[in-house]
């Protein structure tokens, strides 16, 4: 079930942000080459160029969701990764992420959720699968480091 | 490019380049669909002040982008084969703030025989510019040994 109208942080397991889908041009790729300074001909040459796995996990981080929204003042941080690279994701490709949460729980008062986020090409091939943990900040949340 | 080789040892050590979270890179990095209006959507990672409003003391990168140093390494170790049937596990365990200069490294720690070739299993991290360990985590990987 899509939770379109609850506060991020609120989701429980089995809730499901919005699906996101992105176009990756030669130029989006080629920012995400520039951010991580990794500039290998693979990621840019012919037809077949891959998108860099840093673009991959940036647009599937579940702030990316549509429906993802907080608080002012808070925000989500990740706290462990779980990735598994299926298949290369080639430049000129759509990709659909959605995003389920798996689990959620409490340490030293500070609320943790865990995103199982999937990444498919246009034709559903498998091309990274995460499982991310988040914690959220401000608002009511403790400070980082307390 | 620092390929893994079929009589690779367990031990073996491997350092990527030294990459730095500048202000502009973690901006292009995080602020979402480049080149549009709402470029850099504000976040932890792109807004001083939005940072702050959290309780965070700044603006950090994301742990995303500690993940594609991480990737980045990889791929340079085994080949592009990693994007199909690699996978990392990691702890983001602590902030990466602006200017940070990043080294991501990997250690070989287990060797087996698989169907498709030679399991790798890594001890992965990164370090900032004082040695001290922002993300770390593990890693495998399969060196083709046909």
């Amino acid at each position: 079930m899509t939770e379109e109208n609850k506060r991020s942080d609120l989701l429980l397991v089995g809730d499901e942000f919005a699906p996101l889908e992105f176009y990756v041009t030669p130029e989006f790729s080629e920012n995400y080459l520039h951010a991580v300074e990794d500039h290998h001909p693979r990621y840019t040459e012919g037809p077949g160029a891959i998108v860099h796995p840093a673009l991959l996990i940036v647009f599937s981080n579940n702030t990316r969701s549509p429906s993802f929204s907080l608080d002012p003042g808070t925000a989500a941080i990740q706290t462990h990764e779980l990735v598994e690279y299926h298949a290369p994701g080639r430049v000129g490709s759509t990709f659909h992420v959605t995003f389920r949460v798996v689990d959620t729980y409490e340490k030293r008062g500070r609320p943790y959720q865990v995103v199982e986020a999937p990444v498919v090409d246009e034709n559903g091939a498998p091309i990274i699968t995460r499982t991310t943990t988040y914690t959220y900040v401000g608002g009511p949340y403790p400070r980082i480091g307390s | 490019m620092i390929p893994l080789t079929p009589d690779v040892e367990v031990g073996f050590r491997v350092t990527g380049p030294v990459k730095t979270a500048t202000p502009y890179l973690t901006r292009l990095f995080s602020g979402g669909w480049p080149r549009t209006e709402d470029w850099p959507a504000k976040n932890v990672h792109t807004d001083e002040e939005f940072a702050r409003a959290t309780g965070l003391s700044g603006r950090n990168a994301s742990g995303a982008m500690m993940q594609g140093y991480l990737a980045e390494l990889m791929v340079d170790m085994f080949g592009e084969g990693w994007l199909s049937g690699g996978s990392f596990s990691l702890k983001f365990v602590h902030q990466v703030g602006m200017d940070d200069s990043v080294t991501a490294e990997a250690t070989v720690t287990g060797l087996s025989n698989s169907g498709q070739g030679i399991a790798v299993e890594l001890d992965v991290s990164c370090k900032n510019q004082h040695g001290e360990v922002v993300t770390v985590g593990t890693a495998m990987g399969i060196i083709d040994a046909s």
